[in-house]
C-alpha cells in the first residue's frame, strides 16, 4: 500500500501529498530511532534533533566539498553523528530520568548558536548542495538529486526505502541482547547492574543507533532541501514530532511510532493547509486545534493508540461473519 | 581450601554514622551462612559492598582471589555473585521469562540458548506457566521467586539473598526455604541469607554470623549462637534461647 499509494498523485500531477507522504515517513523513521532511546531503555532524550543536524551537515560538506556521493556521505553523516553521540553521552549517563532528559535539552541549546555561527559550516547563512543536472529518475535514486519533476515520487520511495531499512533494523534490535538489556536498564537500574547489565555503556549504545537514525534522516532531509540551515535542522520539531509519534502510537512498541506519525503528521499538515491559510491565517487556529488533538489522545490513551485493544476488536469484526453459516 | 568469598576488616562509614565497622566474614563453597542482626545492625550495607553497590572505605573484599572492593556492580556480577533485593527489582514492565533471559544473557550474548536456560531454569524454580505474565501482576512471593530465578540465570558461585522470605505467608515461606535448599542441593551454590525468621535462618544455615550496631558480634555453628548469651541481649530475645 505505501508502494503505490503516490501513483495517483503522480499520474494527476499533484504532488503535494507526495510531500506530505515524504514528511510521514521521515518521521515514522526518526520515532522509531527515538523509540530506542525513549521507549526500550527508558532514558527521555529532547534534544535528538541535533544529530538531525549533524547528518545534515555532515553529508552536505561531503558532498560540497570532497563530491560524495549521497549515499556515501549518509554512511559518512552516520559514523560522524554516532562518534559525537557516544562523546557526548557517556558523561552524562551517570544521570537518571529527569536529570538526564535536562542534559539532552542543554546539548540542544549549545549546538543551536554553535550552527548559527561556526565559519566552517557557514554559520546561519547556511549551506548549499549544488545539484547537477539532468539524469534519470534510477539516476536520482542513486544519487539523491532529482532536478527534473520526478523529484516527489523520488524522495517519497527514498523515505520508504529509509524507513523500512530502520523498522527492520530496528525489530532486529529489539529481539537481540540489546533490546533485552535497554529494557531491563529501563524497568530498573540497581537490578539491571546486579546481573551484570553495564547501565552507562547501554544507554550509550541506545542514543547512538538513535543518532544513527537521525543522522540518516538529516542527510535525506537536507538532500531535499538542497540547503542547510541551522535554524531548519535544529527545529524544535524535529526534536518533538518523533516523540510525540512515539507516545500517541504507543512508546516502547516497535510500531507505535509508525502509527503515530501516520495520524499526526497528515493532521498538522491538513490543519496548516486548510485553518493556516485564508481569513483565519496566523492566529494560530491551526495549531490549537493540533494541540487539541494530541492532548486528546494522551489523555485518553497515555499507553499510546496502540494499547487499544485492537486484536480483539479486529476477532469481532472478522469473527462474526464465518460464524453466521454455522447458526443457518 | 581457600574460601570463595573474603571479607577483611571491612569499614562503611555514611557521614558520622560508621555503618559497618571492620567486619570479617568468609564464606566456602557450597556453604550457606546466615547473616543476622537488628534492623540497622548494617546487614544491607554489607550486601551493598560485597556487591559493589557501595564501596568500603577500609579493608577489602576477595572472590576467588580477585579484589572486588572497588569493583561496580555488573563487574562484581560477572565474577561470580549475584544478589536478591530486600525491595523487588523485577523488570515491571518484561515478561516473567523476558526477566530470566536477561540474566542468562550473562552467559552468552545470543537470544536464544539464554532462552532456553531460562526455560530450564523456571521450571527448576517453580515459575513454570508465568513465562509470559507481566513481572508487575505476580504476587509478592514470585517477584521474590522470580529474583532468585534472574540471579540464577546469570551463573553466580555465590548467591546472596536479601530477606527473601520477608513479607511472604508461612507456606510460601516454606516453599522459599525448599527452593533455596534445592539451589544449594542441586546447583551447589554457595549462599548467604540475610532474614529475620528465626525459624528460617537457624535450621537452613551451617553457620550464622551476627551483626549489631555495625560489627560482628558472633559467628558460629546456628546452635551455638542461639545460647550465646550476647545475641539473646542484643538481638534474639529470651524466647529463642538455645533454640536451633
Amino acid at each position: 500500500m505505501a508502494l503505490l499509494y503516490p501513483i495517483p498523485f503522480e499520474r494527476s500531477g499533484y504532488i503535494y501529498y507526495e510531500t506530505v507522504g515524504f514528511l510521514v515517513l521521515l518521521n515514522a523513521m526518526l520515532g522509531i530511532g527515538w523509540n530506542i532511546i525513549g521507549g526500550w531503555a527508558g532514558q527521555f532524550d529532547f534534544g535528538p534533533s541535533i544529530f538531525f543536524a549533524i547528518g545534515a551537515y555532515t553529508a552536505a560538506l561531503l558532498s560540497i566539498h570532497l563530491g560524495w556521493n549521497a549515499w556515501l556521505g549518509l554512511l559518512g553523516a552516520v559514523a560522524v553523528s554516532v562518534v559525537i553521540c557516544a562523546a557526548l553521552t557517556y558523561p552524562v549517563t551517570r544521570l537518571r530520568g529527569h536529570y538526564f532528559a535536562i542534559a539532552t535539552v542543554a546539548m540542544w541549546m549549545i549546538a543551536q548558536p554553535i550552527g548559527a555561527t561556526w565559519p566552517f559550516i557557514n554559520g546561519s547563512q547556511g549551506l548549499f548542495i549544488p545539484v547537477a543536472p539532468g539524469g534519470s529518475f534510477a539516476h536520482g535514486l542513486l544519487t539523491m538529486e532529482f532536478p527534473g519533476r520526478g523529484k516527489g515520487l523520488g524522495f517519497y520511495y527514498l523515505a520508504l526505502l529509509l524507513f523500512v531499512l530502520t523498522l527492520v533494523g530496528a525489530r532486529a534490535v529489539e529481539r537481540s541482547k540489546w533490546g533485552f538489556y535497554f529494557r531491563a536498564v529501563r524497568d530498573d537500574q540497581d537490578g539491571a547492574e546486579g546481573i551484570g547489565i553495564d547501565s552507562r555503556l547501554y544507554k550509550v549504545i541506545a542514543r547512538c543507533l538513535m543518532a544513527a537514525v537521525f543522522a540518516a534522516g538529516g542527510t535525506l532531509y537536507g538532500f531535499w532541501a538542497l540547503a542547510v540551515f541551522p535554524d531548519q535542522v535544529l527545529e524544535v520539531n524535529w526534536n518533538i514530532l518523533p516523540m510525540m509519534a512515539a507516545v500517541v502510537g504507543g512508546l516502547g512498541r516497535l510500531w507505535g511510532p509508525v502509527l503515530g506519525a501516520v495520524i499526526l503528521i497528515p493532521i498538522s499538515q491538513l490543519m496548516t493547509a486548510t485553518l493556516g491559510a485564508g481569513p483565519l491565517a496566523g492566529r494560530g487556529i491551526d495549531l490549537i486545534i493540533y494541540g487539541a488533538v494530541i492532548m486528546l489522545i494522551a489523555g485518553g490513551r497515555p499507553n499510546g493508540l496502540l494499547s487499544l485493544p485492537w486484536a480483539r476488536w479486529a476477532a469481532r469484526v472478522l469473527g462474526r461473519a464465518p460464524a453466521r453459516p454455522q447458526q443457518g | 581450601m581457600a574460601p570463595l568469598l573474603q571479607v577483611e576488616s571491612c569499614t562503611k562509614r555514611f557521614g558520622g554514622l560508621v555503618a559497618n565497622r571492620d567486619v570479617s566474614l568468609a564464606i566456602e563453597p557450597r556453604e550457606i551462612v546466615g547473616l543476622i542482626g537488628p534492623n540497622g545492625a548494617g546487614k544491607t550495607t554489607l550486601f551493598n559492598c560485597i556487591t559493589g553497590a557501595l564501596h568500603p572505605d577500609e579493608g577489602r573484599i576477595v572472590l576467588n582471589g580477585t579484589e572486588i572492593s572497588r569493583a561496580r556492580p555488573e563487574r562484581v556480577c560477572r565474577l561470580g555473585i549475584a544478589r536478591t533485593w530486600q525491595v523487588v527489582r523485577s523488570f515491571g514492565r518484561m515478561t516473567v521469562l523476558e526477566n530470566v533471559i536477561c540474566g542468562a544473557l550473562r552467559r552468552t550474548s545470543r537470544v536464544g540458548p539464554a532462552r532456553a536456560r531460562a526455560l530450564e531454569l523456571l521450571a527448576f524454580t517453580g515459575l513454570a506457566g508465568k513465562e509470559d505474565v507481566e513481572a508487575a501482576s505476580l504476587t509478592l512471593a514470585d517477584k521474590k521467586r522470580l529474583e532468585i530465578t534472574r540471579a540464577l540465570a546469570t551463573g553466580p558461585s555465590l548467591l546472596l539473598l536479601d530477606e527473601a522470605m520477608s513479607g511472604l505467608t508461612p507456606l510460601e515461606t516454606a516453599a522459599a526455604v525448599e527452593l533455596v535448599r534445592r539451589i544449594h542441593g542441586e546447583l551447589g551454590l554457595a549462599i548467604c541469607v540475610v532474614e529475620h525468621v528465626m525459624e528460617v535462618v537457624m535450621p537452613l544455615s551451617h553457620r550464622v554470623v551476627v551483626l549489631d550496631h555495625g560489627e560482628k558480634l558472633t559467628e558460629g555453628p546456628p546452635a551455638d549462637v542461639s545460647r550465646d548469651e550476647r545475641v539473646i541481649t542484643a538481638y534474639l530475645g529470651e524466647r529463642y534461647r538455645g533454640r536451633a
